[in-house]
């Protein structure tokens, strides 16, 4: 089996250290004393963010997880899934977590006795595999376990990827050949590298994919020296590794463009930006810190009188993303950094105003002008109007 | 047989009968003074909204007294649900622990249900108002029926609660001496102001019990027993006290019950009594609803919902005795949801739900040794497997660490162990201060028969498994206790029940 190619530059041998953790369990046992397994503690408490790093980072914290009556069903299982992974490490195999599920399901349905192990769903192997990832921090592609994740869909006339493929050979990718067909990498930045043909001014990821294809429809990509990207909601790992990728190789400015409410600021902008608390670990190589919020901005509401919509409290989703961005304000360590003061202001404006403007609505400044939206963001960017 | 026909509508029941039946209500009635029974026809004269007897005849009846009504009437029967006929004959039958009822359904086979309580309870005498109970214009309107006595001697004869050391509280509270021995028409409006605001402003007894009838713990604890099997109830009478101005008693009983087909998912079946009547419809709005759904009935033991009943197979009873309980509507279905009536029964429901907590604590902690027990079965041997074959350990390390895990776990189950006696101690402690104040032998009350003898079954087996379980030598021990405790306790409770 070809060798993978590394995420990262893995500073501990992943086996050696799962053996050493399950020799002090076994030892602890043998000694009538209860073993304890440690993993970072991957919440918001535990996340620490310094503007000159960019990303979240994670604190001291742990999650102590003691061997007892009620954490002996956890800590089995997470034994007996490491076994698997370990295995998996040793002969070059790769799995996604779905197909872990299966293979545990199969081991356990093979042998009576780990019946007690099975797994009602997959939700309860993944918080197995991510414990395991936290346990050991490390990636969970280092665990030779992928995802299915894409990168957006991005178009360029100036971009070149080259692509190292598993056995060593190279793939070179001109964008400017794909006609109207996006380029999308695999959730494998390690393997490519970026080159520009010509000077590329700026990269643009834009909330919708929808919204991006229309762009690039109307001849974005063909008037502008730029990356045009669909992030598709919020941004999978894919998507997040990609953008650091393009920030690290190519040093351009890069802009996000989606809708003016708190879910598109805290779950998608962020999560772009500085990463997220869940993924503490891999915020390093899964965010891009240099993204500025092009829009919607809250002054473009007022300058384009841009139609929008109230709040609606009794939609549950809507609510929680307004308690959430209060709770934001409060203890999210990015948006308490002052040097995110703009984009905490603007979360203070939708909770003071209690409205949404999505990135659509630049449609309506002039309906008989196709390309009135491409005008906005370009005018945007040259008068500096992003935060 | 109904002692008298106040409460079930007996004028719309009447009419309706009349109306689709072209027959009003056939009535036969006998006295205990009297040799023969009489028997006529009721109708209804529709205009002037008046009953007018027919038929009138003396016939023989068998029965020393009572009065018999026959209607017949065409409508549409509702059986189940909250507006349901048989949720209306099981209220009746609940609040009413004297009352023994045989009826049939459609086709159903007669079903009679005998009483529990073998006194009728004696209607509440009429007692003097409590001075609490009323508003300025009442208290001057009241005035008006005593002519020309004294203040002093009005407060005294014409409220309850009033006695020499009420009236010196009120001089003391700010009403001028002087007022005492002036006669009731010389005073002004002005006066009466005064008189009134010193009254509000003095603590006194609390209203008479005998004039509001509650059912009682004890009868209500019986008659609980007539709607199903019980798993475990628990049942609280309040004191009087005075809401709004007026007297309330609030009587809660919460049970739980086998093959009732109640669902564990969803809420539970609410009943609603005022003065003794089932309330069946508008449930909403009323007091006794908002009051149970403004506890938070998570800290008893039960799930719920934001702002809703809890959840789970469990009969909730409310009832709410006043003489003058304020309706919302003229269907007198809905009971007022006034601050202090809410905060009331919310009281009341508080109690009987810490009652509830420690029998559903104790079902917890049974489980959750059962948990911890099957956990250190299934999933020790597994975590010690994977483990050396991780680490490519030799047997001796296996049985070593095997040991071991044993030894912790086996810490764990004590502690729980432990937990589930302090929580039956608890329990135990609760139905005996209940025994002790019904006058009953301990354990004997909330649980019957038939529930004691499935508790000794289950307690049984969780001995069996702990002991088939367990190997170690710690854990050997817990069992040990465990079966001690548990054969003990159900010898106790058997004897008692056949006792």
């Amino acid at each position: 089996m070809a060798k993978l190619l590394s995420v990262r530059e893995l500073k501990i041998d992943i086996p050696k250290e799962a053996k050493i953790i399950a020799d002090k369990m076994l030892r602890d046992l043998e000694n009538s004393k209860r073993p304890v397994l440690e993993a970072v503690k991957t919440t918001l408490d535990n996340s620490y963010y310094n503007s000159k790093v960019g990303y979240l980072t994670p604190g001291d914290k742990k999650v102590r997880t003691e061997l007892n009556v009620s954490s002996v069903q956890k800590l089995a299982r997470v034994v007996f899934l490491l076994e698997i992974i370990l295995r998996n490490l040793d002969i070059g195999s790769v799995n996604t977590k779905r197909e872990l599920y299966y293979i545990c399901k199969g081991l356990i349905r093979g042998n009576k006795k780990y019946k007690p192990l099975d797994f009602e769903d997959q939700v309860e192997s993944d918080s197995i595999i991510d414990f395991i990832g936290d346990m050991l921090e490390v990636y969970r592609e280092e665990l030779n376990c992928f995802a299915n994740e894409r990168g957006g869909q991005t178009y360029s006339q100036q971009l070149v990827v080259t692509e190292t493929l598993s056995d060593g050979t190279k793939a070179t990718i001109d964008l400017s050949t794909l006609g109207t067909a996006p380029f999308q990498p695999k959730n494998k930045p390690q393997a490519l590298r970026l080159k520009a043909k010509k000077k590329i001014d700026f990269c643009l990821i834009i909330e919708s994919e929808g919204t991006a294809n229309t762009l690039v429809n109307m001849g974005f990509t063909k008037r502008n020296n730029c990356i045009l990207m669909g992030a598709g909601g919020v941004p999978s790992n894919g998507v997040r590794g990609w953008c650091k990728l393009i920030q690290e190789e190519l040093e351009i400015p890069m802009f996000f463009f989606g809708d003016l409410d708190a879910y598109t600021m805290q779950n998608i902008f962020r999560t772009l930006k500085a990463g997220s608390a869940a993924s503490l670990i891999r915020n390093a190589n899964f965010s891009a810190p240099e993204v500025k919020f092009l829009g919607v901005l809250p002054e473009d509401v007022r300058k384009y009188d841009l139609p929008h919509y109230n709040v609606k409290e009794s939609d549950p989703v809507e609510a929680r993303a307004l308690k959430k961005a209060k709770d934001a304000l409060e203890n999210d360590p990015f948006f308490l950094d002052k040097k995110n003061k703009g984009l905490a202001d603007i979360l203070r404006w939708l909770i003071k105003k209690k409205i949404r403007c999505e990135q659509q609505s630049f449609f309506s400044v002039d309906p008989k002008d196709p390309i009135k939206t491409e005008k906005i963001i370009l005018e945007k960017i040259r008068n500096k109007s992003f935060v | 047989m109904l002692p008298r026909a106040a409460g079930i509508g007996i004028s719309a029941a009447t009419t309706w009968a009349q109306m689709t039946n072209a027959r009003g209500v056939v009535v036969l009635s006998k006295k205990k003074s009297m040799r023969k029974a009489i028997s006529g026809q009721v109708d209804v004269d529709i205009k002037s909204n008046t009953g007018v007897f027919k038929n009138k005849e003396s016939v023989d009846w068998e029965v020393p007294h009572g009065t018999r009504v026959e209607f017949l009437i065409d409508g549409r029967i509702q059986m189940n649900g909250d507006g349901g006929l048989v949720t209306y004959i099981e209220g009746t039958v609940l609040v009413n622990p004297h009352l023994t009822i045989k009826y049939k359904l459609h086709d159903q086979d007669w079903i009679t249900i005998d009483r529990v309580l073998h006194e009728v309870p004696e209607m509440p005498e009429a007692t003097l108002p409590h001075p609490h109970t009323f508003k300025l214009g009442e208290f001057m309107t009241h005035a008006t029926l005593f002519g020309k006595v004294t203040l002093v001697n009005f407060l005294k004869t014409g409220f309850s609660r009033i006695s020499d050391q009420s009236i010196n509280d009120f001089v003391k509270n700010g009403l001028l001496k002087p007022l005492l021995t002036k006669s009731l028409p010389t005073l002004t409006e002005e006066d009466f102001k005064k008189v009134f605001v010193a009254i509000q402003a003095t603590e006194l007894m609390p209203p008479s019990t005998k004039s509001v009838l509650t059912v009682g713990e004890e009868a209500l604890s019986k008659s609980i027993q007539r709607l199903g099997q019980v798993d475990f109830f628990s049942v609280v009478t309040r004191k009087p006290c005075i809401c709004d101005f007026k007297p309330v008693v609030v009587e809660v009983a919460l049970a739980r019950f086998i093959n009732r087909n109640l669902q564990s998912d969803e809420p539970v079946q609410l009943l609603r009594f005022a003065n003794r009547v089932p309330l069946q419809f508008d449930k909403a709005g009323c007091a006794i609803t908002r009051a149970i759904e403004s506890v938070n009935w998570k800290s008893y033991g039960l799930q719920q919902p934001k702002d809703s009943l809890p959840i789970g197979p469990f009969v909730f009873a409310v009832s709410v005795t006043s003489p003058f309980i304020k309706f919302k509507n003229a269907s007198k279905e809905t009971i007022d949801a006034s601050d202090e009536l809410v905060e009331e029964i919310r009281r009341t429901s508080m109690q009987a739900g810490q009652k509830l907590a420690r029998h559903i604590r104790k079902e917890f902690k049974e489980a959750d040794l059962e948990r911890k027990l099957a956990h250190i079965e299934l999933f020790g041997p597994i975590l010690v497997e994977k483990l050396v074959e991780i680490v490519g350990a030799n047997e001796t390390r296996k049985s070593k660490a095997t040991e071991g895990l044993r030894k912790l776990l086996g810490r764990d189950s004590e502690a729980a162990i432990a937990d589930l006696e302090e929580a039956e101690s608890r329990l135990k402690a609760q139905k005996d201060k209940e025994a002790k104040k019904s006058g009953q032998e301990s354990g004997s009350q909330g649980l019957n028969e038939a529930a004691i003898e499935d508790e000794r079954q289950t307690t049984e087996k969780t001995t069996e498994k702990t002991t088939d379980k367990t190997t170690d030598k710690t854990t050997d021990k817990a069992a040990e206790r465990s079966t001690e405790k548990t054969t003990e306790k159900s010898t106790e409770k058997t004897t008692t029940a056949k006792a």
